[in-house]
């Protein structure tokens, strides 16, 4: 699949309002329109790694938007392969910076900003948990190589070999890395092809959104995700007893 | 001094047992019930009838709390489906009838073996945290094992409205295995205790003010701990993240270009590195001017 400039990328997304949109290392925040509607945009690019610079810069962003521009839905886009594995990042703390973009993000949501997520490179991991995966609904392009980590990696630190995992993930998507079995789970809403109308997909979705976290539903709905919701709601009946 | 068993020796259950008010827990979704992984069957991996993860209900000073102890010893503490929808629904259960919920973490993150599941899982947790948060029900990790909480349950925990600790416990995202494979040995020496803990150990992250009570590696302590915290809540309000967002870009511009270990220690007003290694939990911290 051919691979798009980040530039070239917000360009399908927001158009010639792309241009308010800041890339700097990697990190692509600004403000934008999705038709007819002005949205904040926050994100990776290039599968870079976040570390704690990038959840504050990310954060910064999404706490001016809610001071300057009350209700305005946020998009999130994830292009990125992980958090920055570093000693010194864990030593300040890199978990508390993501927590606190987490905060962020939560208090936009009780704000009334919507909360968006396009997945539209690498979405692995940290970095999908940190901020994308906070989404009120959440969509991958069908490039984007959404998941826990690819079957190699999986067979490298589990010892089971790759054929093994191959084999089973047939069964079980969960097992399989890209943005349709993450879809089965539940994981995203819809799946996009990034030339077939992104931009008024995304609008609607801005449109749709509701805070209600649907995925558990969706897993099960869909096959991929089979006992999450049926624990859960075991758990909330018993409990209530 | 006589005291208990350490705390960070202890299994999940006799954790859950030495915290709560004798004989008030009731486990949801107990062992016999047999909830096992569909996953961990399907790789020949042995099962546990809990999926990793106790939890239930019970009574701290009288008052009602739900609760759930990650099983360190099974895969790791790793979160599954099943281990993961056990955690959505305990906090979605405390949302709903605004009654606190503690963690005892015990985890590495997410379970490899079950792939996608268990992150969306996190996930999930994560959003039913805020649904207690968003009504000030207080949600505690508590993070006392030398597992600790690494991976998405390290950032789960940094969601909840506070965080007990130990000096035994860690917290982070990246192991010192893995940083010790992408930076090289030089950089990062695994095997080099102190350092480890210097970096995720619970004194660090007291100090920095990611962990909000240092206590000794013991029930009674944790339960003292958690009880000052039962009737708090922290805020998320445009204040207190503009407040947070100062704090985290003034701790990176002083630490963040640092290769000491002791930096952080230093910098926050340690003077004695050698003497408040040795220290407990609670020595450590009366030793240290910890900035508010």
């Amino acid at each position: 699949m051919k691979k798009l400039s980040s530039r070239a990328l917000l360009s399908q997304l927001f158009g010639t309002s792309a241009k308010g949109i800041a890339v700097e290392k990697s990190l692509v925040t600004g403000y934008a329109s999705v038709g007819a509607t002005r949205v904040c945009v926050i994100g990776t690019c290039n599968g870079t790694y976040v570390d704690n610079a990038a959840a504050l810069h990310l954060a910064a962003q999404v706490i001016d938007c809610i001071e300057h521009h009350p209700k305005m839905p946020i998009v999130m886009l994830v292009d990125s392969a992980g958090q920055e594995p570093n000693r010194v990042a864990e030593m300040l703390g890199l978990a508390s910076y993501f927590g606190h973009l987490l905060n962020c993000l939560e208090l936009a949501r009780r704000n009334g900003h919507k909360l968006i997520t396009v997945a539209t490179g690498q979405a692995v991991g940290g970095a999908f948990i940190c901020y994308g995966m906070f989404g009120d609904r959440i969509y991958a392009l069908d490039s984007a190589r959404v998941g826990l980590m690819p079957v190699e990696a999986m067979s490298a630190v589990t010892k089971i070999p790759v054929p093994v995992l191959r084999k089973l993930s047939k069964t079980m998507p969960s097992l399989e890395f890209g943005a349709h079995p993450f879809a089965l789970l539940g994981g995203v809403e819809a799946v996009w092809t990034l030339d077939d109308g992104v931009a008024a997909k995304l609008e609607k979705a801005i449109a749709t959104a509701s805070t209600e976290d649907n995925r558990a539903e969706l897993g099960k709905k869909r096959g991929g995700r089979k006992l999450a919701l049926d624990i859960r709601k075991k758990v909330l009946t018993e409990s209530a007893r | 001094m006589t005291r208990g068993p350490l705390f960070h020796e202890q299994t999940a259950r006799q954790r859950i047992a030495a915290l709560v008010d004798p004989g008030s827990f009731d486990e949801l979704l107990p062992p016999p019930e047999r909830i096992t992984s569909p996953y961990l069957a399907q790789l020949g991996i042995p099962v546990s009838f809990d999926d990793g993860v106790v939890i239930g209900h019970a009574k701290i000073g009288g008052r009602k709390v739900y609760l759930a102890a990650q099983v360190g010893q099974f895969v790791g503490g790793a979160v599954g489906e099943i281990h993961g929808a056990k955690l959505t629904g305990l906090f979605k259960a405390a949302a709903r009838d605004r009654t606190p919920c503690i963690v005892i973490v015990e985890s590495g993150g997410v379970r490899l073996h079950e792939g996608s599941a268990g992150e969306i899982a996190i996930a999930e947790t994560m959003r039913a945290i805020f649904e207690c948060r968003a009504k000030k029900v207080p949600t505690i990790a508590v993070i006392c094992s030398d597992i600790g909480a690494y991976g998405g349950m390290g950032i789960l925990s940094t969601c909840c409205d506070f965080r007990v600790m130990t000096e035994h416990g860690r917290l982070g995202i990246s192991g010192p295995i893995v940083i010790e494979k992408w930076m090289g040995k030089k950089a990062y020496d695994s095997s080099n205790r102190a350092l480890v803990w210097k970096t995720s150990g619970g004194k660090t992250k007291y100090l920095l003010g990611d962990a909000d009570s240092l206590v000794l590696d013991d029930a009674g302590a944790i339960r003292e701990a958690i009880s000052k915290l039962l009737g708090k809540s922290s805020a998320v309000s445009l204040k207190a993240v503009k407040a947070r967002q100062a704090e985290l870009a003034k701790r990176l511009k002083r630490f963040g270009q640092t290769e000491d270990a002791d930096a952080v220690w230093k910098g926050m007003g340690v003077r004695d590195i050698e003497a408040a290694s040795l220290a407990s939990g609670p020595e450590f911290a009366a030793m240290a001017k910890r900035e508010k």
